[in-house]
This record gives structure tokens, C-alpha cells and sequence, in this order.
């Protein structure tokens, strides 16, 4: 590539970083997204041919994760990092069944409130203490402890009671009331299996030198510039259903930490890395048309990006009718366009499409309708129009003020888009933009009208009871993370219902009347699902992908010398 | 003995300095919204239960009034306490310690370098014809204003994408520490040369410069032996500037080039609101602003015994 062209794109960069997002006039949004929807592609997730060993792979990420202790932080780089460090108890398949990891097998009580793991006696942490039920034990104590500040993992296990040593490999857990996500959330990075040495002795040493049982061992982790892992010998245990239980392939994995997408985009370009697992969405066009490079868009589970979340306890949004105006107002093709460069796939219901139970029927309800917005507003009363041309009703202007704070998931230029979609049904959108942590202030306190942006990924449509079961609305005495104070007690009954039943025919019917209800009571604006962006050189085989976080597996990848 | 007492007072007015650092910094942290404990307990996507919040309340001591709040920060500060870090649940001397070095070495090279390059440019420069003097002058107007952001950005893709010739990124090794100090250089140099070559063209017309010339003396051999070291004392009193710019432009520079450092901890630092890395940074900031002014003054001392201490 000639050095014109690469000024070329710098100032194309410059564009992107000024305006937020030059969308090219003539051309459709036009989606490259694969393997999202609900067909899954089963060679995404699993070994096909076997690899050849050797080798290091160099990836990039684009922010640090501050701790390696997976139990106390909610980081997104958690879900891979997670992956290369240790194992989890149980593994979700790419449908959404649990399937075996460390535990071989499981038995749940008829009560629902007692779950046995039988676990695998030939695993061993890399230190050479062996994993058996006490490690289990201690993992569960360890995340709820409040020493370890865990914002996320004592939360999925908030049921957990205590649980009892059956025989060394044998673990029985208690939970309070019948929990069905329980096995789900085990699955996750974040509730990976920790060292017990290091929790019961030194549990501040896990991070920075976590010791694990997983498929690599970290060599070196220096803050804010990268991580060094090489090969676990001996490493025979990874969930079955990948197909791959034995070493990794790669010899090293050396990850750097580079938050600048351009330096991203361009060290993959030049070779100076292998792969990245932030790949910049503004340099989706140019990876995807480089024969050397390969790009997925993958699609993580659970609750998608919302452009916008109600307080229905604040004017005007108690009224459902304006609720569902708004969304429909809402050009969210647009809007992943100018945020995803073609990656990102528009979302007009609120639970992600490859999460299992999700029910594709509610899909056209919230969809982008500027002539229905107009209609429902119309309906509402609000026909009367100011100066401005902005609605009126009973002498008070249709207005409500937004929050949002500036971040590359959510840029400004969200915010803008939306107030001009706003104004074209005569919806006076007025943008405050503030610093992270007085947003979270606001937001807990529920001093605002509406709230931009926002996900909660999960690898379970539970996620829908965190974001919108009024037992997730905040009091005094518990933080949730419904906050916009949403209240809809048939939605209530089928998530409650869900939780305490483990028959898939029931929850699947349970969770459809949920995705309904959602569609019909608008609590959210949906907005694009909540994509993980890869970029790798063709030399890069035998990627797979975690189907609880969609998130790349290093397990089985292997460098082909003969690609370029 | 009056030198004595000239050490004393400056020495009590780096401390007052660095309290009323540390008083705007607490005052500006805490007053900003936004809730510590929230930050603390990782932000928007947390689920924190109401007793896990209360407790961290009461381990940091942010239950307790901000005027007692202010009164134990002092109190452990004097005792060299810095806290430990929200985020990175270390203490925050250990951070800054361990992020200290990298930080030292991209600014060292780049005032370095800024000055090697000022004086190049300026005794090149200084009295030749006007269009030479106007070219250089106006690269140094463009280099000066021009964000290091940019500079970095053209020189990583011509150098190290383009060409190939350096790594773009890290803190391992003089190879990664070129780019990121010319960056960083650039901006101090042509700022610190149109000072210097104003000062050169100044002394240039001073009478002992014709008497060197006179003696036969080359054009070159003046301009070095004679007139740098005359030309080279308003630089000095420039320190302050120049350690400013590098310190303002390491956190954009560390970011553009993924070099770890104080300049990325004090972002980071800053976004998630963890105010005791940010009070220890900005009182390490203030104590190298304090022992650079009182260098500046030392060197101005002994150069130019006229100039009076004050």
C-alpha cells in the first residue's frame, strides 16, 4: 500500500473522528453480518480438521481489564481473557443446552433448589494442586465475598445459600428458591474456576498472577501494555463439544493493549499483529476488501443495545402511547450505520436474536414508522403545535432531556441522529452530555427522563428479569439494574415463572409471552445487537468462537505458515 | 548563610505549593458528581448489593463528611501515605512507582531531543536570508500548532506502517521509544527554536560578537563558542513550559502509541474517578513543577549572577 493512500485514510479517520460518522449519501445500509440471527453455524463453534502446533500469535486488544481476577470485575475482555486462563464448571452449547466442563454431570433436586456436580477428577490447576469440590466451595465464597467487590459474579449467584462436600470430586449446592439460570451463568467467564490456594492464602495475587486450570498460563501481565500466556502441557480437559479437549496448538499468545483503533486496524495490516479482538468498525470496508485479512461480526446473547431507556415514573413517558411513538420514530438502520459502517445489525425487539427462547414473531412491532409515530402521538393528545413546530398538549411542549456520556458503543453522534429523527414527529429532544461517573450517580438515583445507551449481555434470556422484573427496579437496600422503574405484571409472572421452571417447552412459551409484553409496553428503545468485532490474517485457522459469549476460543487455533 | 535561608524559603513555598494542589484537586474530585463507591464497584453494569456498597463507604471513609474526609488525606499524606487506588486496589505510590520510569524515559528523550533539535534549527537559521528564515519559521508555526495527536498519526503511518522501519507500539526497548519522542518532541523543539534563534539574531549584534569576528574567527565557530552559550539562558527559564507540554502530551501520546505511563493513569484515573491516583499524580506533577522552578532559578543564578534571587 502506498503511502498516499494510507494519508488518504488518515484523513478519512480524521472525518470519522470529527464528525462522528460521514455516511456516504449514496449508498444502502447493507448489513455483513454473519453468523448472528438465530441459525447458528455449528463449524463456528466446534474443530473441524485438526491444526499444527506451534507458533505465537499476536493479538491486540483495545483496553485493559485492570485485574485478572475474573470474580471481581464486569469487564467485556473478561469473556475471552477468561477463556485462555481457566475453566469453567459447566459449558453452553451453541444452542443454548449446558453441556459438561469440569463438572461431567449435574443433578438438579425436584425442588429446583438443590443442584449435585459430579466433577472430573484428573483436572489440575497449573501449580499442580488438583481441582475437586472444596476448589468448587471456594470459587462460590470467594465471588460473594465482599472482599472481592464482585459487581457481577455475587450477583448471578445471588441464591447460592451454602454448599456441602459430598466426597472429594462430589460438590452439592444450595440455593434459596429454585434458580433456573443457575447452570447458564456458571457457564460464563465470569464465574470461572479460580485457583483455592490463591483464594484461601493470597487472594489478592489473582490480579495480577492468576493461577488456573486452563488451556494456557500466564507469563507476564504488565498494566495497560499487554499480557504474555504460553502453552499448557498436559491440558486435556476442554468442553467436549468443541471437539478440541487436548493442549492448544499455539506455543505462545502474547496479547498488547492498543486503544487506538487506527493502530489496531493498521498493525493487523502490516502484519505487525495477527489478529485483533476490537476490530474498529469504521475500518470494516477496508479489512473485509484485503485479501490477506478475514473480519466476523458476531452477536453476543442477551439484552441488545438500547438507543434509548424510559423512566416511566417521569413526564411524558408514563404514557405507554408516547413510548412506542418514540421508538417508532427511531430510524435504528440508520443508526447502525453510522455507528457500525455496515456491521451492525438493526434491532427493533429487546432480546438478542441468538439467545435461546428468543421468539422472532415480535420483531416488526417497534419498527422504524414515521407515519405511525405521527398517528400515536395524535392519539395521545399532543396535536397541537408551538413557534417551533414541536407538539403541544394542554399548553406544555412534548420535551424530555436525555443523559449520555461519550463512548465508542454510544458516540454523540447517536444522540444527534436521534434528536433529528425526534424533531421530524415534532419531539423536542434535548442532549445533556456527562462525565461516566455522574451518569451512574443519575442513573441510580432516578433523576432523569431518559437514559442513551446501555446492554446487559448474558448468555440467558434471564437477562430480560435483570433489566425489566420489577424486583430489579433499585430501593434503599439493593441496586438493580431496572432503572427506569418499569412495572408490567404479566411480564413479571412469565420471568418469576421462568426462573423456577427448567422444561424447555414451558420456558419457551414463558419467555415468548415476555418478549410480548416487552414489544408492547416499549420499557426500551432496542437499538442494534451488541456485536464483537474479530479481524485476523488469513494465516489465523481454526478459530471458534464461546457460545456463551460469542467471543473467540484460542484453544484450537493454529498459524498456517503456508498463508501470507 | 543568605544562601541558606534563600534553600529554607523555597523550600516552604514548594510545600505550600503542593498543598494548594492537593486542596484544588480533593475540592475539583469531590465536588464533580458522581458516586466513589460506584466507581469503585465498576460502574453502569454493576449489581452491588446495598450492603457491599455500604461497606466499601466505610473502608475508603467516604461516609464521613468531606471536611473530615480532607483532614485524614492530609493527615495520612503527611505521613507519606498516598492511599491505595479505587480501580487498581493498590496503593497508589506502588502505581505511580511502577509507571513512573516508562513516563520518564519517552519525556527525558523528548526534552532531549526538543533541545538538540532547537538549537540545530535555530544557529542554522538565525540572520540568514529571509526566505530561509521565513521557511523555517513557518514550519515551526505549522509543527508548533499542529495536536501531537496528528504528528503522531503521520509519523507512525509513514515510519512504521508505511516503511516498516520502527515498531508502532509497546515500551520495550530504544527502537519503540523513537516515534513516541519525536511526537512528543516536535511541538517543544519548534516552540523552544523561535525563542532561541530571536535570542542568537539578539546577540549577533552585540559588540563582542564583531570582535570575534574580527579575530577571524569562522561564521560557525562564533554562532557555537560564542553565541549559543549567551542565546541558551532564556531556555532555561522556559523549563517550566517544556515540562508542562511533555507531561500534557505524554497522555495523548501513550494512548496513540500503547506505551504505558503516568499520562495514561491520569486519564484513566480521571474517567473512572479514582481520586486517590488522581491526587497522587497531580501531587507528583507538582513537586517535579516545584524542583524544575527551583533548578531553573539555581541555573539562572549561576549563569547570570545579575539575575537576583527573589
Amino acid at each position: 500500500m502506498t503511502l498516499t493512500t494510507k494519508l488518504a485514510r488518515l484523513a478519512a479517520v480524521a472525518c470519522v473522528m470529527v464528525l462522528g460518522a460521514c455516511k456516504p449519501a449514496s449508498e444502502a445500509p447493507r448489513a455483513n453480518v454473519t453468523g448472528a440471527g438465530s441459525a447458528s453455524h455449528a463449524e463456528d463453534y466446534r474443530e473441524t480438521s485438526p491444526g499444527k502446533p506451534g507458533g505465537t500469535l499476536r493479538v491486540s486488544t483495545a483496553s485493559d481489564s485492570t485485574t485478572l481476577d475474573v470474580h471481581s470485575i464486569s469487564h467485556g475482555n473478561t469473556q475471552w481473557l477468561g477463556r485462555i486462563l481457566f475453566d469453567c464448571l459447566v459449558y453452553q452449547d451453541e444452542n443454548g443446552n449446558i453441556s459438561p466442563w469440569l463438572a461431567k454431570s449435574w443433578d438438579i433436586s425436584p425442588d429446583g433448589k438443590t443442584y449435585t456436580f459430579h466433577l472430573r477428577d484428573d483436572v489440575t490447576y497449573s501449580d499442580g494442586e488438583k481441582f475437586n469440590a472444596r476448589a468448587v466451595q471456594l470459587n462460590l465464597e470467594h465471588m460473594r465475598d465482599p472482599a472481592t467487590k464482585s459487581p457481577l459474579a455475587a450477583a448471578y449467584i445471588a441464591p447460592y445459600v451454602d454448599g456441602r462436600i459430598v466426597d472429594e470430586y462430589t460438590f452439592e449446592a444450595h440455593l434459596r428458591e429454585p434458580y433456573s439460570p443457575f447452570l447458564d451463568v456458571l457457564a460464563q467467564s465470569y464465574l470461572s474456576m479460580l485457583s483455592p490456594r490463591q483464594i484461601e492464602h493470597a487472594p489478592k495475587s489473582i490480579a495480577e498472577h492468576p493461577i488456573g486450570t486452563g488451556p494456557f498460563v500466564l507469563e507476564s501481565y504488565t498494566r495497560d501494555q499487554g499480557l504474555n500466556f504460553v502453552k499448557r502441557t498436559g491440558y486435556h480437559w476442554a468442553p467436549a463439544v468443541t471437539r478440541h479437549q487436548g493442549e492448544a496448538y499455539l506455543d505462545r499468545l502474547e496479547v498488547s493493549i492498543v486503544p487506538e483503533a487506527m493502530i489496531r486496524f493498521s498493525a493487523l495490516e502490516s502484519d505487525q499483529s495477527d489478529f485483533t479482538v476490537d476490530a474498529p468498525a469504521q475500518n470494516a470496508r477496508a479489512i473485509r476488501n484485503n485479501p490477506d485479512l478475514q473480519m466476523y461480526s458476531r452477536v453476543r446473547k442477551g439484552n441488545p443495545f438500547r438507543s434509548l431507556t424510559f423512566n416511566v415514573e417521569k413526564f411524558p413517558f408514563e404514557d405507554v402511547v408516547v413510548r412506542r411513538a418514540v421508538a417508532k420514530a427511531i430510524d435504528s438502520e440508520g443508526l447502525a450505520w453510522i455507528t457500525g459502517f455496515g456491521e451492525y445489525q438493526p434491532k427493533t425487539d429487546l432480546l438478542a436474536s441468538n439467545t435461546r427462547y428468543y421468539d422472532p414473531a415480535f420483531k416488526d412491532a417497534l419498527r422504524y414508522d414515521v407515519a405511525e409515530a405521527n398517528r400515536l402521538l395524535d392519539r395521545a393528545g399532543w396535536t397541537g403545535r408551538d413557534a417551533q413546530g414541536y407538539r403541544v398538549k394542554d399548553g406544555k411542549r412534548l420535551a424530555a432531556r436525555v443523559l449520555t456520556y461519550e463512548t465508542g458503543a454510544y458516540p454523540s453522534s447517536v444522540a444527534v441522529a436521534i434528536q433529528a429523527d425526534l424533531k421530524k414527529v415534532g419531539f423536542d429532544l434535548s442532549i445533556d452530555l456527562i462525565p461516566l461517573a455522574q451518569l451512574t450517580e443519575q442513573r441510580y438515583t432516578g433523576n432523569f427522563q431518559l437514559l442513551g445507551g446501555g446492554y446487559w449481555h448474558t448468555n440467558t434470556a434471564d437477562g430480560l428479569y435483570i433489566l425489566y422484573h420489577s424486583h430489579s427496579i433499585n430501593t434503599p437496600t439493593f441496586i438493580g439494574q431496572n432503572i427506569g422503574s418499569f412495572r408490567d405484571e404479566p411480564l413479571d409472572a412469565a420471568l418469576t415463572a421462568a426462573r423456577l421452571t427448567t422444561d424447555p417447552v414451558e420456558l419457551q412459551k414463558l419467555y415468548s409471552i415476555a418478549q410480548q409484553r416487552l414489544v408492547e409496553n416499549v420499557p426500551a428503545v432496542p437499538l442494534y445487537e451488541s456485536h464483537v468485532l474479530v479481524a485476523f490474517r488469513n494465516k489465523v485457522k481454526g478459530l471458534m468462537f464461546d457460545t456463551s459469549h460469542n467471543t473467540p476460543i484460542f484453544t484450537a487455533v493454529w498459524l498456517d505458515p503456508e498463508a501470507k | 548563610m543568605k544562601n541558606l535561608r534563600l534553600i529554607v524559603r523555597r523550600l516552604l513555598s514548594g510545600l505550600g505549593v503542593l498543598w494548594g494542589a492537593a486542596t484544588l484537586t480533593f475540592l475539583a474530585v469531590n465536588l464533580s458528581a458522581g458516586d466513589p463507591a460506584m466507581a469503585i464497584l465498576g460502574g453502569p453494569g454493576a449489581m452491588p448489593s446495598a450492603e457491599l456498597i455500604a461497606k466499601v463507604r466505610a473502608e475508603y471513609g467516604l461516609d464521613q463528611p468531606l471536611i473530615v474526609q480532607y483532614g485524614q488525606y492530609l493527615g495520612r499524606l503527611a505521613q507519606g501515605d498516598l492511599g491505595d487506588s479505587y480501580n487498581l486496589r493498590k496503593p497508589v505510590g506502588q502505581v505511580i512507582a511502577s509507571k513512573l520510569g516508562a513516563t520518564a524515559q519517552l519525556s527525558l528523550s523528548a526534552a532531549a531531543l526538543a533541545v538538540l533539535l532547537a538549537v540545530v534549527v535555530a544557529v542554522l537559521s538565525a540572520n540568514r536570508a529571509p526566505w530561509i528564515r521565513s521557511l523555517v519559521s513557518g514550519t515551526e508555526l505549522v509543527v508548533s500548532s499542529a495536536p501531537s495527536f496528528v504528528i503522531g498519526l503521520i509519523l507512525l503511518l509513514v515510519f512504521a506502517f508505511g516503511w516498516h522501519l520502527l515498531p508502532p507500539s509497546g515500551s520495550n526497548g530504544w527502537r519503540a521509544l523513537i516515534l513516541p519522542s519525536v511526537a512528543l518532541a516536535l511541538p517543544v523543539a519548534a516552540v523552544l527554536s523561535q525563542v532561541l534563534r530571536q535570542s542568537l539574531e539578539d546577540i549577533l549584534e552585540q559588540p563582542f560578537i564583531a570582535m570575534a569576528r574580527a579575530r577571524g574567527m569562522s561564521e560557525t565557530g562564533v554562532r557555537l563558542k560564542h553565541a549559543l552559550r549567551h542565546a541558551l539562558v532564556p531556555l532555561v527559564t522556559l523549563a517550566g513550559f517544556v515540562f508542562a507540554s511533555l507531561l500534557g502530551g505524554a497522555v495523548v501520546i501513550e494512548l496513540l502509541f500503547s506505551r504505558q505511563g503516568i499520562g495514561r493513569l491520569m486519564l484513566d484515573a480521571a474517567v473512572s474517578k479514582d481520586v486517590p491516583l488522581l491526587l497522587g499524580i497531580t501531587l507528583l506533577a507538582a513537586a517535579i513543577y516545584v524542583v524544575v522552578n527551583f533548578l531553573v532559578d539555581l541555573i539562572n543564578h549561576w549563569v547570570d549572577p545579575r539575575a537576583k534571587a527573589v
